[in-house]
């Protein structure tokens, strides 16, 4: 009580700048007086009196100052003195600071940056209720729809199963059910224009479950969500309503979407983007809408039709365990009585007991972006940090440089009456300004750098809807870094020149200053700088060498010259029918007869976009464990293998005649050909789709088609067929033209003639097959190439360091290097000294690196998923001699360059002047 | 408060000096506060050259040379609110800075008071301890 009253009088005074200075020099002035007086009084001479009465009050100015101190804040006071000194000692040497803030910015921007990233897509939980008590079922890594009862761990969900599953459970306060495939389509909101729209199908209980309310209307309800069809409502996100206006009158309006029509009843709260990270849905629509959202897609009453997450609410109490055990076996008895019937075969009990629901927290979402982005991320987290360190490794032997030059002021403080820790606070605040100067200049520069990096990452043409705004979390993180960066390379050497033994030259001259421990220090933390950036170094030639091999990669397919259009022709409002057919062949035809166009034609997919994939079975051909892997199907138009420059090896290609009433035809690749047909041709055999033998003769090979990569780059040769779309009515959303000449007029050509056949089939995006392939190894190549720019600032900060220390240790030596030149040693000599020196602590350096490096590779690769469809390290193992090799060559000529204009200054020391200097 | 011993190393080969420092704890600042509360306990209020005066017929040289020094201690007395100070005529008709001892100020004092004489009773205790009396 008695300290608190004391401190708030004193920050009252503070901040009021109140000083009691004339009330203390009027007390003295009377106490003086008085004292006077008194000995006059007493007999002394007046003069004398006023003499004595001074001897006996004392030092005056230390009074006064305890008084000052007793007053105010103190330790504001010595902050703003020391920030003010701060300031004027770094105007001095404008290099030094700039190089400092510089490095600083660097260092703190890019782990912002990344830290943003990190906090986004890794970290953050979701703005939902009680967010730990989420769980999911499965681990969601697939998205789509699978009909097979999978024998492992479960993804995907049918909406029955969604149901029996929900009525029985009892650890759950809720589950809700989202389809994992956000729906992208073209709507129309009050009568206006087509948008394309992304949609999450969600259960009717999905905003209950997590706890979001609406901002304006109501959420989604039980009620919505009853019966196929029984809901045709919206909840609209917030973005969305921010770009319509923010009109509260949305409510009640109608949003179209492919030919059925939906009454906005709400808006969903500010900041919530469903339950995937890295997607922002326009509209959340009941599941009982499924089938008019995606005709495809009618699973309500479909058991067999799994394609939904489930997301659960556990109940206060209810551990992970406890949710686990009670989950899995409500889930065998639910396969049991529902899926298997009354006498399932052993098989399928084998198979259901090695099924199960593997739970995994849901707190932070769910996300696909995560699984793909988390490795990269974290290894470009280390990338940063250790930039960071070697920034800060720089700035402390800079500093320490600095000491040295100080070192007689400091002296000459500390003589003065200042205590070790004042001078200690005074030099750390000197690291804290450039630290805090860093830290802002860093924050500038990552503030959009997020969002940015993201986007490059994820290789989408359209930005990743990710809030990578810096929130709190980040801005103490930031503030964490820039702390503990000040006392990293402020503390040591604040400690170091102050040293507990405070050395004071008694004589003029640099000769005289000899600190073998300070000049350890700096040994060391060059030797430090070097090792870690060897270890950066080559683990940039790592991702650069892999990124190299991946674009070396042979995609089989010429992506030269192809554009790939996304169509709605679903908009056109036909069903997959024969119109569809004539729309989609009318649309071939016309694209295929302008000028330009080589080849055009519709596919289920283009490269890099997915798969369709199922086991074959080939008549006459007995299954075993070569042949029994999934096949990548593909649907395509008749001129897909010239659109896309893919010979044919053997028979034919698909023509008009393979229509519906023709016989079912299938192009196969090379490899299904060689693996089933080993030395003979594959021509006139038949195969089916699936495991049941009857259908082995559904199907029969027309064509061989060369082999190509489907899926990613790093895909080993893969079993593949093409099917004649004449005999798979669909809706594609790829349509894809090779052209001659400049693409330009060729896509507004392409986008009028199919505006002329029917305006209804929207054209929404052109890339090409090209970016698409770049695309797919957009992580690969953003890894590699940040991790090269930041190794290579970190070798010129290295140089900085080894032109620091040497510069500062010539200038130390002036007088040894004037002896050894004036007793005939000659400048080549005396450079090579200097040069000696450098290259013994880059050859230290490097010893300490390798090692490093090493460990830090096989980290890398342990850390990999093996699972991930794109790796960080394509063919390319933890050691790679040739990056090493270009790491050490770099390491040790780059360095040794910033170390030679030390060394010629040494070699042209005037050895009159050097020893006159003494 | 800091003080500066003179150098103690000796002069090294090189032509550099060791200074060692040490730092002596300002044991007066205590015992001075509590001087001061009671002698505004006795006297009533007084200004600070009358305390000064007082606190230097008892106590002898304690204050000696550093009179100065009770100008921050009466300061802290009066921030921690023991003490309140306001301007007033002294015996001598000069203009004064009176201080005046509060209720809590004397709360402070017999706190004080009763540590201090604890502290000596016990010091007092183990000085009168001789060998015979531990056996």
């Amino acid at each position: 009580m008695k300290m608190l009253v004391r401190l708030l009088t004193r920050i009252r005074n503070f901040a009021a700048g109140r000083s009691g200075d004339a009330r203390l020099r009027e007390e003295i002035e009377q106490h003086l007086a008085m004292q006077s007086e008194a000995n006059v009084r007493g007999g002394m001479l007046p003069e004398e009196a006023r003499r004595q009465a001074r001897l006996k009050l004392g030092a005056l100015e230390a009074a006064r100052e305890r008084y000052h101190a007793e007053e105010g804040l103190p330790i504001v006071e010595n902050l703003l003195q020391d920030l003010r000194y701060a300031c004027r000692q770094l105007r001095k040497s404008p290099g030094f600071a700039t190089v400092a803030v510089l490095s600083l910015g660097l260092g703190i921007g890019a782990n912002t940056a990344i830290f943003s990233l990190i906090d986004a897509v890794l970290l953050r939980d979701l703005p939902v209720e009680s967010p730990k008590q989420l769980v999911l079922f499965g681990r969601g890594r697939w998205v789509g729809s699978v009909d097979e009862m999978p024998h492992k761990s479960w993804d995907l969900f049918s909406y029955p199963f969604f149901r029996e599953f929900s009525s029985r459970n009892n650890v759950y306060s809720g589950i809700a059910a989202v389809d994992s495939i956000e729906f992208g389509t073209h709507a129309s909101f009050d009568g206006g224009a087509m948008w394309l729209s992304r949609i999450d199908l969600v259960s009717g209980n999905f905003f209950d479950v997590l706890g979001v309310p609406a901002a304006l209307g109501r959420t989604l309800t039980s009620e919505d969500d009853v019966a196929p069809g029984s809901g045709p409502v919206a909840v609209a996100s917030y973005g969305w309503w921010v770009r319509h206006g923010r009109l509260p009158s949305v409510l009640g309006k109608t949003v179209r979407i492919e030919s059925a029509t939906y009454t906005i009843v709400g808006i969903a709260r500010q900041g919530f983007f469903g339950t995937t990270v890295g997607q922002s849905p326009d509209f959340w629509i009941p599941l009982s809408m499924e089938k008019e959202i995606s005709p495809g897609w009618n699973g309500v009453n479909d058991k067999d039709f799994q394609s939904l997450y489930l997301i659960a609410r556990r109940k206060p109490g209810v551990s992970m365990v406890q949710a686990s055990a009670a989950t899995n076996a409500l889930f065998r008895q639910i396969i049991r009585s529902e899926y298997l019937g009354a006498s399932p075969s052993q098989k399928d009990l084998v198979s259901l007991s090695h099924a199960q629901i593997e739970l995994t927290p849901a707190a932070r979402g769910l996300s696909q972006l995560r699984l793909q982005i988390a490795l990269p991320l974290e290894i470009l987290m280390a990338v940063v940090m250790i930039v960071l360190l070697i920034a800060c490794v720089n700035i402390a032997n800079l500093l320490l440089a600095r000491g040295v030059v100080r070192s007689r002021e400091i002296a000459v403080r500390l003589a003065l009456g200042a205590s070790r820790s004042r001078v200690v606070a005074q030099l750390l605040t000197e690291s804290a300004l450039l630290a805090v100067a860093g830290a802002a200049l860093g924050t500038a520069l990552s503030w959009k750098a997020g969002a940015l990096l993201l986007h490059l990452a994820s290789g989408q043409a359209q930005p990743v809807p990710v809030d990578a705004s810096p929130d709190l979390q980040v801005l103490l993180f930031t503030s964490l870094l820039t702390v503990c960066a000040t006392m990293l390379f402020g503390l040591a050497p604040a400690l170091g020149t102050t040293g507990g033994i405070c050395v004071l030259s008694l004589q003029e001259g640099r000769g005289a200053l000899s600190a073998p421990m300070r000049n350890r220090l700096g040994r060391t933390l060059v030797i430090t700088q070097i090792a870690l950036s060897l270890a950066l170094l080559s683990g940039a030639g790592l991702f650069l060498h892999s990124l190299l091999r991946l674009t070396d990669v042979n995609t089989g397919f010429n992506a030269r010259k192809v554009l790939v259009f996304g169509l709605d022709e679903y908009a056109a409002g036909y069903k997959q029918d024969a119109r569809l057919a004539g729309l989609q062949q009318q649309i071939e035809d016309s694209v295929q007869a302008l000028p330009g166009v080589r080849a055009a034609a519709f596919s289920m997919f283009t490269f890099n976009e997915g798969e369709w994939s199922d086991p074959v079975i080939v008549r006459g051909v007995p299954r075993d464990a070569e042949n029994g892997h999934d096949v990548l199907y593909n649907v395509v138009g008749d001129e897909y293998f010239k659109t896309f420059g893919l010979p044919i090896l053997a028979g034919r290609v698909f023509t008009p005649q393979d229509n519906q009433h023709a016989p079912l035809v299938a192009i196969i690749n090379e490899t299904m050909a060689k693996r089933f047909f080993p030395g003979a041709s594959p021509i006139g055999h038949h195969f089916g789709i699936g495991n049941d033998p009857s259908h082995s003769g559904d199907i029969e090979i027309i064509g061989v088609a060369k082999d190509a990569k489907y899926t990613t780059l790093s895909e080993q040769p893969q079993l593949a067929a093409y099917f004649p779309w004449t005999q798979h009515l669909q809706y594609f959303s790829n349509f894809s033209v090779r052209y001659s000449g400049e693409p330009g007029p060729v896509i507004s050509e392409v986008r009028n003639s199919i505006a002329r056949i029917n305006p209804r089939v929207m054209v929404s995006d052109v890339s090409t097959l090209a970016a698409q392939v770049r695309a797919s190894i957009g992580n690969q190549q953003l890894i590699a190439q940040l991790s090269a720019f930041f190794s290579f600032a970190a070798t010129l900060l290295v140089c900085i360091g080894i032109y620091g220390l040497m510069s500062h240790a010539v200038a130390r030596r002036t007088r040894e290097i004037g002896v050894r030149i004036a007793l005939g040693a000659d400048r080549i000599n005396v450079q090579w000294m200097v040069l000696r020196e450098i290259l013994g602590l880059i050859g230290m350096g490097l010893l300490i690196g390798i090692p490093l490096a090493l460990i830090g590779a096989n980290l890398v690769v342990k850390l990999e998923n093996p699972n991930l469809l794109s790796r960080v390290l394509y063919r390319t193992g933890p050691f790679d001699p040739a990056s090493m090799i270009v790491a050490l060559l770099l390491l040790i000529v780059v360095p040794s360059l910033a170390g030679l204009l030390p060394a010629r200054r040494a070699s042209r020391v005037d050895p009159i002047v050097a020893l006159r200097d003494e | 408060m800091v003080l500066w011993h003179s150098p103690v190393g000796k002069p090294n080969g090189d032509g550099t000096v060791l200074i060692r420092m040490k730092q002596k704890k300002d044991v007066q600042q205590g015992t001075l506060a509590l001087m001061v509360l009671k002698t505004l306990d006795v006297l009533g209020p007084q200004h600070g050259y009358g305390i000064a005066r007082r606190i230097e017929q008892i106590s002898g040289d304690v204050l000696g040379v550093n009179q100065g020094t009770l100008y921050p201690v009466l300061l802290r007395l009066e921030q921690e609110g023991a003490v309140v100070s306001g301007w007033g005529p002294s015996e001598n008709n000069r203009r004064a800075r009176f201080y005046r001892l509060t209720r809590a100020g004397r709360k402070l004092l017999d706190a004080e008071k009763r540590d201090w004489e604890q502290t000596a009773a016990i010091i007092a205790r183990f000085f009168e301890v001789k060998a015979e009396d531990l056996a």
